[in-house]
């Protein structure tokens, strides 16, 4: 979520009875402001809260020229300093997955992980990780799999550089209700004219991304308007604390993870 | 100047004009934007004016970076269709259909609200047993005023209509208390949740009514009578179907009784009656704030066992099928009963002190009833702890006012051989040895107690504000239920609520019940194991071993050898 909108956004917030508190949008806005003036990033975004047993952790995402690859993760417990999250790894990434114990609350500690896949005396079986790689590829895998955003918000310049429109006019109340007006915020993964042609009115700046509603399985994404149709909810099955709100024809939208990391295999047996 | 703008005369006289000269030019290069498109009838010089004309008036920044967008724009205004050709239709907003329910909560209330003011001010002294009547009604603004200070909590839109929504729930139905449950999340539509306590009359009406329901049934005593008539006439025929061939044709050969069944269902555990266990409160659902109130059936115990072994998802409708192994009997209505049973056992919580059985002062009544289903009530000396003891990770603080459902599925345990032992006491030799009553923690045990999962404790605390400890207050989250949370304030001020998808945290993951081991269809003796065949040595020694005794050598020495072996395993 834009930084600087929280005040007018906290009433969207939605996600198993979690508000912002007036101090935690206040310090966040001041402290965020400051990191994107040092880090001379054109836009600053609340990511979301990761729970934690001492102290949770708060996550936030700068972005410069490109609003896919160019982003980077921040992270503090305290709000006075913001650490530089590292690339997600990919071994990381497995591990995270593997990982059943909750967060610490401190970034230093090392966390012993065990591969039941392997064999017992094979030497890879028990791996070290750092709680701020899992908590890196804990966000990446988070980020691969429900951050989304709508239709149009998100558009592909000429030059392959990809901005967060500036003139954006929101979704009008019959695409909102369609699950493929929103779309993955990843390099796509579908070949670029599966995304492209399942659209009649495709557009090249704005279909280069995946859409949704090719997820598996299909309800695996749970889309609510409320409010009278005028705001428009994704939810995600698999990432129970992932939401992503979006002001039916306005600009305003955004997403917010608030939970412990955990993704619910369950979801086949859900549906 | 004036030369620039070109009047339509002008340009007539230049198409007849052929002299090239720049006005000339100009003019051409004008027709020629003027040009209508054969499928709009638009033309870009028209276009381009509404263009130019929209930027000027609107003054926007950064035009020439957007400019296609403003273009874009300028021609989708252009074809919004004019419904007023139709004579003047108007379209409704959408909002319309939500409004006109809410609408009529409201006047409802606010009717209400004004008829009671006017009994206050004319029969106050008289009026006390009326005062009695009016339903006690939860402070939910109040209280979301607080969840909101620590993090939790409703939006502001949403908490009011709520609570009106309580307030015509109080209005419509015969309830005693409403208290704002929480809210589940589905997958087409949400349900808030109200709790509530029947009035007395109502209470009484449902009781006579459950009991008359209890009454034919006895209901296994009718279930074993149904099933012996079956059996009877299956009997009959087989001897019909017996008799009929010999008149007829060559007999068949006489099949063995068909193996019945040894198997009998474990009696049925009793459904605790309306107002007690954990049928204590009545729930009350509704998709959204207006929505009629609709109140969910009560529980039984198996709901409660099977909902304990799957997971699935809420989808918002209480008339749609709940399909899982073992199967549920009922609709989502009663899956979502017994899903709001378990998340209210497991996560009403409330600082130590907070509740007191009886009225606070008459203490000596704790030990008078037993176990499960005693009352309490707001205790009035309770003073508030401090934030440090409600902060303190070993959550002695707070304590459970839910109470705890047995793996029966009540709250009470129900002794199955209650009845066994009283009725069969001579052949108690027989009987199932006598259970081991089940037992969960008291009423009020501290949180400290509770289980852990996978070395996290099963709540977790937060301080609302780190600046101004003033304001601050304690609130505590569930991590076996996400979504469920509670508060306290260092004042008398505490309460919980649970908003998300009505699921249970259960690492590492669901797995589904396992289907029983079939039964073995027989059992496994001499008569049925593959062994190797007498040979004729074998049985000369068998015959030269039997001879002693004087009766003729057997002639089916193998079949009989089978049957004293038998025969000598029973009498062992």
């Amino acid at each position: 979520m834009n930084v600087h909108k929280l005040w007018e956004y906290q009433e969207y917030i939605n996600v198993n009875g979690v508000m912002m508190t007036s101090e935690l949008i206040s310090v966040l806005q001041n402290s965020l402001t400051l990191l994107q003036v040092e880090n001379h990033f054109t836009h600053i975004q609340y990511w979301g809260q990761m729970y934690a047993v001492d102290t949770d952790y708060h996550i936030a995402v700068g972005i410069n020229n490109d609003a896919i690859l160019d982003r980077k993760y921040f992270y503090t417990t305290d709000f006075k300093f913001w650490g530089l999250l590292p690339r997600a790894k990919k071994k990381y990434k497995q591990l995270s997955f593997l990982t059943t114990f909750p967060f610490r609350g401190d970034p230093s500690l090392k966390i012993k992980v065990l591969d039941e896949a392997l064999d017992e005396t094979h030497p890879e079986r028990c791996k070290i990780m750092k709680e701020e790689s899992r908590l890196a590829a804990t966000i990446s895998n988070i980020c691969d799999e429900a951050e989304v955003c709508a239709r149009g918000q998100l558009i592909k310049q000429p030059s392959g550089n990809v901005i967060i429109n500036p003139n954006y006019y929101g979704l009008n109340g019959s695409e909102a209700k369609l699950l493929k007006s929103y779309l993955h915020i990843r390099p796509a993964q579908h070949r670029w004219n599966t995304n492209l042609l399942t659209r009649q009115d495709y557009n090249y700046s704005m279909d280069f991304l995946d859409s949704i509603d090719q997820d598996i399985p299909s309800g695996c994404w749970n889309l609510t308007l409320e409010q009278n149709g005028s705001v428009a909810y994704v939810k995600s099955l698999y990432w129970p604390g992932m939401m992503y709100f979006h002001k039916v024809r306005t600009p305003d939208a955004g997403f917010l993870y608030v939970g412990n990391g955990r993704k619910n295999l369950d979801v086949p047996f859900l549906l | 100047m004036s030369q620039t703008f070109i009047l339509e005369p002008d340009i007539i006289a230049a198409t007849e004009n052929v002299m090239p000269d720049l006005n000339n030019d100009l003019v051409l290069a004008k027709n020629f934007l003027k040009q209508q498109s054969a499928a709009t009838g638009d033309s870009l010089y028209d276009h381009l004016v509404d263009v130019v004309q929209k930027i000027l008036s609107q003054k926007p920044p950064d035009v020439v970076d957007n400019f296609e967008q403003y273009s874009w724009e300028v021609k989708q205004e252009k074809f919004r269709p004019n419904f007023d050709l139709l004579n003047d239709i108007y379209l409704s907003p959408p909002q319309l259909a939500t409004v006109s329910r809410m609408d009529e909560m409201f006047r409802l209330v606010a009717s209400k609200a004004t008829k009671l003011d006017d009994l206050g001010e004319e029969e106050q002294e008289l009026d006390l047993e009326e005062d009695n009547y009016k339903p006690k009604i939860q402070d939910l603004v109040d209280h979301n005023y607080y969840f909101r200070e620590g993090g939790y909590g409703l939006p502001t839109s949403e908490c009011y209509a709520i609570y009106i929504a309580m307030i015509m729930l109080g209005i419509k139905e015969s309830v005693a208390t409403v208290r704002f449950f929480g809210k589940i999340y589905g997958t087409k539509a949400n349900y808030y949740v109200a709790e509530t306590d029947l009035t007395i009359e109502e209470l009484d009406r449902r009781i006579r009514e459950f009991d008359l329901k209890d009454m034919p049934g006895e209901g296994e005593g009718e279930g074993e009578e149904m099933k012996p008539p079956i059996e009877e006439q299956a009997e009959v025929l087989g001897e019909g179907e017996g008799r009929e061939p010999v008149s007829k044709e060559p007999v068949p050969p006489k099949l063995p009784p068909e193996p019945v069944s040894t198997w009998t269902p474990p009696p049925p555990i009793p459904v605790e009656r309306p107002g007690q266990g954990v049928n204590k409160k009545v729930y009350w659902v509704c998709n959204r704030p207006g929505d009629q109130w609709i109140c969910l059936p009560d529980l039984t115990p198996n709901h409660i066992k099977v909902a304990r072994l799957c997971v699935r998802c809420m989808t918002g409708d209480l008339e749609s099928e709940v399909i899982t192994f073992p199967p549920f009997e009922g609709t989502e209505r009663h899956f979502l009963r017994a899903q709001i049973a378990r998340i209210a056992a497991a996560t009403s919580i409330s600082p130590q002190g907070f509740f007191t059985f009886g009225s606070g002062e008459e203490e000596e009544d704790i030990d008078m009833e037993e176990g499960g289903d005693m009352q309490f009530n707001l205790n009035p000396f309770y003073q508030g702890h401090t934030l440090k003891d409600l902060l303190d990770s070993n959550l002695t603080y707070w304590v459970h006012h839910g109470r705890h459902i047995l793996k029966q599925g009540r709250t009470i345990w129900w002794n199955p051989n209650a009845d066994m032992e009283e009725g069969l006491e001579e052949e108690d030799d027989e009987g199932i040895p006598p259970m081991e009553p089940e037992t969960g923690p008291n009423l009020f045990t501290p949180l400290s107690e509770d289980a852990r999962i996978e070395g996290l404790s099963a709540w977790t605390t937060r301080v609302s504000s780190l600046m101004c400890s003033d304001r601050a207050l304690a609130t505590i989250r569930s991590n076996l239920w996400p979504g469920a949370v509670a508060y306290a304030t260092n004042g008398k001020k505490s309460e919980c609520m649970y908003v998300g998808w009505g699921l249970k945290f259960q690492p590492p993951n669901f797995s589904p019940l396992q289907l029983p081991i079939p039964q073995n269809e027989y059992v496994i003796g001499p008569e049925v194991m593959e062994m190797a065949d007498p040979t004729f040595a074998d049985e000369e020694a068998f015959r030269i071993a039997h001879l002693p005794p004087p009766p003729p050598p057997d002639i089916l020495g193998e079949g009989e050898g089978y049957g004293e072996e038998a025969e000598e395993d029973e009498d062992d």
